[in-house]
């Protein structure tokens, strides 16, 4: 009771439901949040999540729908609330600045009017109280009170945004609903409407409910971050925590598809759509697009759950699942009497659906860490776990949906004498899964899947009288087709030329977003990390010396050893 | 804003003098005879003998025997003194019988434009309010199958029920002829009860139109995101639907009233036959009857003058309550 | 690669052009798809249709199902309905059944011929004007504006006292002011297509104005015109009554308006029970008549062009 009273605003279980099309459409399900003053909140996620919804439900503005559970506006409850007795919080308490757009302001009444009007009806100020104020008001936003007796049409979309901020402001509310407020803004704009926000915050101190699908404007305004799909929230935590680490796949997707963050990787897309509009849905609804979803994702909808401190997550898995873990990973060559230490102490963690990059100088011990990781090798000292499990005796390997490892080296990866076919399907053959018509047909898909030819006659062909690009193809080909959750790729374009190079590494990046595994790609062309990570490990003498979001390392690295990698590396791109 | 009146003046004057010259041209271009041709075949040939004396001074009358571009010069002058010609039938000049029907004319043009544009909006803004619900589809489905029963054949079933019928109304005419009114007040409580049925039968069929426009017009209003703004500023209902709302849907019903006065005008010519109303009307049916030329002419150019006016006014009207208009 | 080919060379198979029943195919299509458009019709659309169908039907047969002429007296003068007279006679002693079913006639001849002339013509004017543009453009325009404002009864009645009356003389009178309406619909789409990407990219392919017209135009442009002049057929039939009515009608044809001429200028019909057969029956058939057709366009609107509701 007595965190309630701290709060200014406390939604509890709130459910909208438009009834107008049929089947009815649940646009925000089962969402609690909580607001105190003079806070920030962010709301993210794609177009049609239901963030707006929610804004137009804390307003009270639902038409044709049912609102089902409370909001406490400093501890009344607004839902059920008729709509004389709702009127008087609108705007005076809570104001929402509306997405911009040409209908947004009344076409036939000026800028002053609709500015000042709130203040007529909330505040009973007298005409020339009104005007004081709505200059001061306009001025505040940064727009030449002249402007008051335009009409809108005369406005453009900058001045639109501040007129509208100004109309939020005038009655001075405590809690402000900003939704979208960045749309087809240039850089600038958004620039000015940022610092506006920012310094209108501090002066007026109202709360903030920030609604955005642009994830870097929304992080900097924040303090907590909301990610919404299908109205339910996904994820719920601090916003410099969740970008630093998000825990969602859904969040993670979202991320990754800001270009803010990630100036040299290639933007990659959450695959597939959000599922269509009322369609009844049992499970989780973002398990048809998740990169680990399992068969009891299906069955019901994950809740809210805390996962760390201040932080929940809304998956079955608890989050964004750990594949492989390393721990303590030693490995010393004996050359003669000489002991070398390849690998010495190192730690490594890669979650599904992430690319990881391994890079350092060759003769760093990377391969030898990719190959104990895979069970090429054995290690000396620490443990390996694939999904929470020590791998021994190659189980992981061995199965279907488990770990693949491509190798450097395509003409001794795949035997000289074999048949494509053969080669592919091979893993399957050794473990025996189910009839050869369908190892067949496992092994064209796989082939297809890389882009190589399903003809009769290739499929018959010896390897010996393949390309080194082909041959690498049959290779990935014969990794694919266990549908790993995870491929160590070791250094594999390395013996490739730059445009068989280019091809097979944007076609893996590919495959790795249409499926969803989680990929250690080894190497030490930076520029190719760069690229395709999401994190990177930096190696050094058989070390990590660094490791973290390839967004922040790429730009900011911290060890001596990295810095100076990177300068070589990018010293003639500048 | 100045520019585009003038340019709007510009096309205003081209439209005239478009419809003055199709009157000077149309006497001129029917091949042959004219005045032969149309002096047999009419209906009621009994009433028409066109008599050879009055054909020669038609012939001169139109000045025939001169150059067309000396006609054409003559013809602009005359009218531009206001003179339309002379009555061949009634015996007195065009203008002079034209001005006397034309208070009639338009006082019920006037007046059903007004009532159905008042009570189509007010109808039409109701049933978006409740839309769907049964109020708005019965008033939808009445009003889509009084719109499109002409004005003239409700006129003359009202005339026959109500008039004829039930005896509630005057069968003919717009004043009880001969009769001895106490007051300025009874005087115009018999002609209200004479025009009553005529303007009732232009305002019907006129109502649809009215409704359907302002229902429509309404609905769009209603979902507007600007009315959405309107109602998240927690204004009163009141305000947020006569300030904001009314005043947008308000908009395009003003450009219907005027331009639709043409088309009123065709029916109001009709309906005064029916009900034998003393306007423009019947005295075009009287000079068709009589092949009157002169007067159907000059009918004709006093009614385009007067529907221009209103469109010239519309425009205006338009433009001092649109913002977005002219700027 | 060989599977690309298959695809083609089967493509191509199935539809060769000239294959025996591909026509009937074609109108075997166009049936189906007609019977749709009326299942979907409302009830009201559905009564329309019959209605009109009854006129048409009435309008081929009209000497087959009147026993009596409808030009000649075949009675006693002003009897009312029954006696071998379904519907009564006139003052003349005309079986009014018989002028009904041959006004039927008239009436559709009206409408038809001047939705035609209007709607055809009209449409071909804009597509023309919208597609070349440029002076000729500007002009159709200008007479746009100028034909819109002008009060069009009035004008009408104006050419009908010189022209004469004779029905051909009524159709030209009617088109002449009502071609404006296809012609803006026409302009407007054609100006609209024009915009479009996809119509832009059909030129960069090389496309000419004769493929533009016959693949891209005329399919958008057609199902609204079609429309209007269903439309205009109500409007040309209303038109033509009002004329008649006025007394500007063809006398040797006997519209519906004509007979309601004839019934109000008899001299005291108004203290008489004569209007309830010799002036209700045309009165009847002419508001079915006008009434259905507006139904009927106002249905096919919402077919051709699904933005309409309602």
């Amino acid at each position: 009771m007595t965190a309630e009273s701290t709060s200014l605003l406390l939604v509890n279980e709130l459910s909208i439901t438009y009834n107008g099309v049929s089947p009815p459409v649940k646009a925000v399900n089962n969402i609690s949040l909580k607001l105190k003053k003079g806070e920030n909140l962010g709301i993210i996620g794609e177009s049609g999540c239901g963030k707006s919804t929610l804004a137009l439900g804390i307003m009270g503005l639902i038409k044709n729908g049912s609102v089902k559970g409370n909001i406490l506006y400093k501890d009344l409850n607004l839902v059920g609330l008729p709509d004389d007795k709702l009127r008087h919080y609108r705007w005076k308490e809570i104001a929402m600045m509306f997405q911009n757009s040409l209908d947004i302001l009344n076409p036939v009444l000026t800028v002053e009017e609709q500015v000042g009007e709130p203040l007529r009806f909330h505040c009973h100020l007298t005409p020339q109280e009104i005007d004081e104020r709505v200059v001061h008001t306009l001025e505040m936003v940064g727009l030449d009170p002249a402007w008051r007796t335009a009409y809108p049409h005369q406005l453009s979309g900058g001045m639109r945004q501040r007129v509208l901020l100004a109309m939020a402001l005038i009655c001075e509310p405590e809690l402000l609903i900003v939704d979208e407020p960045t749309t087809a803004l240039d850089a600038a704009s958004k620039n000015d409407i940022f610092e506006l926000l920012q310094n209108l915050q501090k002066q007026l101190n109202f709360a903030m409910i920030l609604i955005s699908h642009d994830v870097a404007f929304v992080s900097q305004l924040t303090s907590m971050l909301i990610t919404m799909y299908c109205g339910q929230a996904v994820e719920y935590g601090r916003t410099s925590d969740v970008l630093k680490n998000p825990m969602h796949c859904y969040t993670r997707g979202l991320l990754n598809s800001s270009p803010q963050f990630f100036k040299y990787k290639d933007l990659w897309g959450i695959s597939g759509e959000p599922p269509g509009e009322g369609a009844p849905l049992k499970g989780c609804p973002f398990a048809p697009r998740c990169c680990q979803s399992a068969e009891g994702c299906g069955k019901s909808r994950p809740q809210l759950r805390y996962v760390a401190l201040e932080r929940r997550v809304a998956c079955h898995k608890g989050g964004i699942e750990t594949f492989l873990k390393a721990e303590g990973i030693k490995k010393n060559y004996r050359v003669g009497e000489k002991s070398i230490e390849a690998v010495r102490g190192a730690d490594l963690e890669i979650r599904s659906g992430e690319v990881v990059a391994l890079v350092g100088e060759s003769g760093s011990g990377k391969s030898t860490l990719a190959h104990i990781l895979a069970g090429v090798l054995p290690a000396d000292e620490g443990s390996v776990f694939f999904r929470g499990k020590k791998v021994e005796n190659h189980w992981a390997t061995k199965m279907i949906g488990g770990m693949q490892i491509i190798f450097q080296d395509p003409f001794s990866a795949t035997s000289h004498r074999m048949q494509v076919l053969d080669v592919v399907k091979e893993p399957l053959e050794i473990m025996k899964w189910k009839s050869t018509a369908e190892r067949n047909k496992a092994a064209g898909e796989a082939l297809q899947a890389v882009r190589l030819p399903v003809t009769p006659e290739f499929l018959q062909r010896y390897c010996y009288s393949l390309s080194g690009g082909q041959r690498q193809r049959v290779a990935i080909a014969r990794a694919l087709i266990t549908r790993p959750n995870l491929v160590i790729a070791d250094e594999i374009t390395s013996m490739l030329d730059p445009s068989n190079q280019a091809n097979i590494l944007r076609e893996l990046k590919g495959l790795q977003n249409r499926f969803g595994f989680a990929m250690l790609y080894i190497t030490h062309e930076l520029h190719l990390a760069r690229k395709v990570s999401d994190k990177v490990y930096v190696m050094h003498r058989g070390e990590i010396v660094e490791k973290g979001s390839s967004s922040v390392i790429f730009e900011k690295p911290e060890h001596f050893f990295t810095k100076q990698l990177f300068k070589e590396a990018f010293r003639s791109s500048g | 804003m100045r520019q585009k009146t003038r340019m709007r003046l510009i096309e205003y004057a081209i439209t005239i003098w478009v419809v003055i010259t199709l009157n000077f041209l149309l006497p001129r271009l029917i091949p042959g005879d004219p005045f032969l041709v149309l002096t047999s075949q009419s209906a009621e040939d009994e009433e028409i003998v066109l008599s050879e004396e009055q054909r020669e001074f038609l012939f001169h009358y139109y000045g025939l025997d001169q150059p067309v571009y000396k006609q054409y010069f003559i013809y602009l002058g005359e009218l531009f003194r206001g003179n339309m010609g002379f009555s061949v039938y009634y015996k007195q000049p065009v203008s002079h019988i034209v001005m006397h029907r034309l208070p009639w004319t338009v006082f019920m043009v006037l007046s059903s434009v007004i009532l159905s544009t008042l009570i189509g909006t007010i109808l039409g803004c109701f049933s978006a309010w409740r839309r769907e619900k049964w109020v708005d589809k019965f008033l939808f489905l009445f009003m889509i199958f009084f719109s499109e029963i002409p004005s003239f054949l409700l006129g003359l079933i009202l005339l026959f029920v109500f008039a004829a019928g039930l005896g509630l109304f005057p069968l003919a005419g717009a004043v009880t002829h001969f009769a001895d009114f106490q007051s300025g007040w009874e005087k115009a409580w018999d002609v209200l009860h004479h025009a009553f049925l005529p303007i009732a039968a232009l305002t019907i069929s006129h109502l649809g139109g009215t409704y359907l426009l302002g229902r429509n017009s309404m609905t769009t209003v209603l979902e507007k995101d600007y009315l959405r703004t309107a109602w998240a500023k927690g204004l009163p209902k009141k305000r947020v639907i006569f300030r904001h709302a009314l005043k947008n849907a308000l908009l395009p019903i003003v450009t219907r009233v005027f331009l639709s006065l043409g088309s009123l005008v065709g029916g109001a010519i009709l309906v005064e036959n029916v009900f034998s109303y003393p306007g423009l009307g019947t005295l075009m049916r009287e000079s068709v009857r009589v092949q009157d030329y002169p007067v159907i002419q000059g009918i004709f150019l006093v009614v385009t003058v007067c529907v221009l006016l209103a469109n010239f006014l519309a425009d205006v009207v338009y433009r001092k309550i649109d913002p977005r208009v002219g700027s | 690669m060989p599977e690309i080919t298959d695809l083609m060379e089967t493509g191509q198979d199935s539809t060769l052009p000239g294959a025996p029943g591909a026509l009937a195919a074609k109108a075997l299509d166009f049936l189906r798809k007609t019977a749709k458009i009326i299942k979907n019709f409302s009830l009201l659309g559905k009564l329309s249709l019959a209605v009109i169908i009854f006129f048409i039907v009435l309008a081929v047969f009209a000497p087959y199902v009147s026993a009596y002429p409808y030009n000649l007296p075949s009675g006693k003068s002003l009897a009312p309905p029954g006696g071998g007279h379904p519907l009564g006679t006139d003052d003349l002693g005309i079986d009014i059944w018989a002028q009904l079913c041959r006004g039927a006639k008239i009436s559709l001849i009206v409408g038809l011929g001047t939705a035609l002339l209007a709607g055809l013509g009209g449409g071909l004017l804009g597509i023309i004007s919208g597609y070349v543009g440029g002076i000729l453009d500007k002009f159709l325009m200008r007479l746009i504006d100028i034909m819109l404002v002008i009060p069009d009864f009035p004008v009408m009645i104006l050419l009908a006292a010189f022209l004469g009356p004779s029905l051909i003389n009524i159709i030209i009178v009617l088109a002449l002011f009502s071609w404006v309406s296809s012609a803006r619909i026409a302009r407007s789409q054609i100006l609209m297509l024009k915009e479009k990407t996809y119509i832009k990219s059909a030129e960069l392919y090389g496309a000419g104005a004769w493929y533009l017209m016959w693949k891209h135009f005329l399919p958008e442009i057609f199902p609204l015109i079609a429309v209007q002049m269903i439309r205009l057929t109500g409007r040309a039939i209303i038109s033509e009554a009002g004329l008649s009515f006025l007394g500007l009608g063809d006398p040797t044809s006997k519209s519906w308006g004509l007979i309601i001429h004839y019934a109000t200028s008899f001299k005291g019909i108004y203290f008489t029970e004569f209007w309830k057969w010799w002036l209700l029956y045309p009165w009847l058939f002419l508001t079915a008549m006008v009434t259905s057709l507006a139904f009927i366009s106002r249905e096919l609107e919402q077919v051709a062009d699904p933005r309409v509701k309602r």
